[in-house]
């Protein structure tokens, strides 16, 4: 098991340096630069001449190595990653990337892994009745559901809440991830409480597709197994519905959704992304897409790794849990 | 050998009661009611899309400052004084102020206008080549009628709609097209050589797998320089869709022409001396072609949901281009939202085709095998 461990994240290595240069070469993709943006700023703002202008942006290009050739620029960026844990300078909020990573990063986590959480449980249940309960009103109004749940785009679910928090019931609580008072607090019930009345619409929003898909996927599984002969033979044994049900079939019923567990992280991740940008939910989402819109080019950058990492890390747990809960499944193949 | 060729006998001499695959699959594919329903629905939004103009009653691009974020026009039967009358009619909407100087609109109820279909109006050139006046519906000067009412620049949503549908829909068909390509041709040639191409591949696929797809959409939509022009968005955006989509079709055709290259039939072909090339597109490249279709009509919706998302934040599509997505940027300042709900109206066309794409796809599902009897 622990070779297996090692020899994944060996080969995560060369995976995670391909990615960040692929993310590398996209962020300098487009023409420009910060400093370009810089010396429109110095032209339009500070009144500066347009040659005064240039030569401060030139000035700015070699501070931050902006005139240096892209290979040699990725190489600083690398070897700043692995030596120091820097991600590069952010130029919209003057500080490093990593800082802001080690800001953000566990806000994202929080609300991507709850939504799974609250995804995987409530869509397990729902799945369960929906299935010991075919063709049912609460079955056809969980199928409804589970339909608008993979059609509607995340973003105008976001819109619709925002709408009804701010417009119509003067929800205090958006724009931030905890309240001022807390924001230096260490961790406490209090803080935990006060983070959720800002997060509830994210993790809502990111799970509400979890939860329909889980749901429709526990829902097949469970009437397949219940057709099966074994569950048949227990009944006719004289066994009570729910311990057929609870202990003979939901078990097996689960192991397409332990499975997926691996893609269902992105899933989540980008669920949260929506809906923390509509929202305005200071965790990594808004501020990657900022940073796309001003070419704050090393927060992308440092943003695109991340996320690869956090996939990459993602399939790996799955994979191992699987393992462990199946032992059918040989590693390494 | 020889029950082979009296097979083949058979069917040259009763040609007619062969079915073809099509046959099979249509038959099986008429039985599911919510395949139909979604295809209809698909179908629906496709129509809207060509004929926009025709569904549109006012020239979808032409700014209208005047009549910025007019209300839906309600339609009514019974006018105020509570007379029916046996056709629709629609009142002006007007902007009153009220006694705390905010901006009210309220229906002037003095003169109805009477809906008429298939009238005259804007010209436009019907598929690009006739022109032509015909519209289906529309109200006599000077009124006006806005079914889901107008956005900022007062052009009609409803119009704006169906002419989004082009972009939103040829987008997501025009990459999954892409996708399809690429992904069926290398997935058969991987399956078919194996070796180390396919090795290569394979570690390919998994390095494209371990991207995060919409981060990485965002940040190559956002690399399209504004100053490109409209055709060359529009491939752009469509090739970014497909680069992350082809993996999970190549891998999957690739399983199946594994398991196929061993089967009696693809040894028969070249045991015969037909050559590779005969052998991948005449005989393995059909028995994928039922999981192609199924795949196809899951990414569709899930290119249209980026898409929109996209656009809604303003990268990638731009004005003068439209798509659904675009429609929708200004719900982004939740004021003009809180003003103006109607504004987010294009979400009901992105719901409908992702529901269309996901029904014809459950539908095809089962379909796509017809040999299987359940």
């Amino acid at each position: 098991m622990l070779e297996y461990i090692l020899r994944r994240l060996l080969i995560s290595i060369p995976l995670l340096l391909g990615i960040s240069v692929v993310a590398f070469i996209i962020i300098q993709l487009p023409p420009g630069d910060f400093a370009t943006a810089y010396q429109q700023y110095l032209i339009n703002q500070a009144n500066m001449s347009p040659q005064e202008a240039e030569k401060a942006a030139n000035e700015y290009r070699k501070i931050y190595g902006l005139d240096q050739p892209v290979p040699i620029q990725y190489l600083r960026w690398i070897k700043g990653i692995v030596t120091e844990g820097k991600f590069g300078y952010s130029f919209a909020y003057k500080q490093d990337v990593a800082q802001l990573i080690a800001e953000r990063l566990p806000r994202t986590l929080f609300l991507a892994l709850a939504a799974h959480l609250i995804s995987t449980l409530v869509g397990i249940i729902i799945g369960i009745y929906s299935a010991t309960h075919k063709y049912s009103l609460g079955d056809t109004f969980a199928t409804v559901f589970a339909f608008i749940g993979t059609a509607a785009p995340r973003f105008f679910l976001a819109i619709v809440i925002v709408y009804y928090l701010v417009i119509q019931v003067k929800y205090p609580y958006v724009n931030r991830f905890v309240s001022p008072q807390y924001a230096f607090a260490p961790m406490s019930w209090e803080k935990f409480l006060d983070i959720l009345k800002y997060s509830w619409p994210v993790i809502a929003i990111a799970g509400f597709g979890g939860v329909a898909r889980n749901m429709r996927v526990m829902r097949a599984n469970l009437l397949d197994v219940l057709n099966s002969q074994y569950v048949t033979t227990a009944r006719s044994k004289g066994v009570r519905e729910s311990l057929v049900v609870y202990k003979h079939a939901v078990p097996n019923a689960l192991h397409p959704i332990i499975m997926y567990q691996g893609t269902v992280l992105p899933y989540m991740l980008q669920g949260e992304l929506e809906a923390a940008i509509v929202l305005n939910m200071p965790s990594l989402a808004p501020m990657f897409y900022s940073s796309l819109v001003n070419q704050d080019i090393y927060v992308s950058g440092g943003f695109l790794f991340i996320y690869s990492v956090l996939l990459v890390v993602g399939n790996l747990i799955a994979d191992i849990m699987l393992s462990v809960l199946d032992p059918r499944i040989r590693l390494g193949q | 050998m020889t029950e082979q060729t009296s097979m083949l006998e058979n069917r040259r001499i009763h040609p007619e009661e062969h079915e073809s695959y099509f046959n099979l699959v249509w038959r099986k594919f008429r039985k599911s009611r919510i395949a139909i329903v979604g295809g209809l629905i698909v179908l629906a939004l496709a129509v809207m899309a060509i004929f926009s103009s025709f569904f549109s009653p006012y020239d979808p691009v032409k700014l209208n400052m005047r009549s910025g974020f007019t209300p839906p026009s309600r339609i009514h039967f019974t006018d105020i004084n509570g007379r029916f009358y046996g056709r629709p009619f629609v009142y002006q909407w007007k902007q009153v102020v009220d006694e705390n100087m905010y901006m009210h609109w309220v229906e002037d109820t003095s003169t109805l206008y009477f809906v008429n279909f298939f009238v005259q109006g804007w010209e436009y050139k019907w598929l690009g080549l006739f022109p032509t006046r015909l519209h289906l519906y529309g109200v006599a000067e000077p009124g006006t009628i806005y079914i889901l009412g107008t956005d900022k620049f007062g052009r009609d949503i409803f119009g704006r709609m169906c002419l989004a549908g082009r972009i939103s829909l040829a987008m997501s068909l025009f990459g999954t097209f892409i996708s399809v390509a690429v992904g069926s041709v290398l997935g058969v040639i991987s399956g078919y050589y194996g070796g180390r191409f396919d090795n290569y591949l394979q570690r390919f696929v998994e390095f494209v797998q371990s991207f995060p797809q919409l981060p990485l959409w965002m940040a190559l939509a956002a690399v399209i320089p504004s100053t490109w022009d409209q055709m060359a968005v529009f491939i752009a955006m469509s090739t970014i869709f497909a680069l992350l989509s082809w993996t999970l079709l190549a891998r999957e055709i690739r399983g199946k022409v594994m398991a196929m290259r061993e089967t009696d039939f693809v040894l028969a072909a070249r045991e015969m001396g037909a050559s590779d090339m005969r052998i991948i597109f005449y005989h393995l490249y059909p028995n994928t072609l039922s999981h192609t279709i199924v795949v196809l009509t899951l990414t569709i919706p899930s290119i249209i949901l980026a898409e929109s998302f996209l656009s809604f934040l303003g990268i990638g599509i731009q004005e003068p281009l439209v798509s659904w997505g675009v429609m929708m940027r200004e719900a982004q300042t939740i004021q003009t939202l809180g003003f103006n709900q109607w504004i987010i109206a294009p979400v009901l066309f992105i719901l409908l085709a992702v529901l269309g794409f996901n029904f014809l796809g459950d539908g095809l599902r089962d379909a796509a095998d017809p040999y299987t009897i359940t």
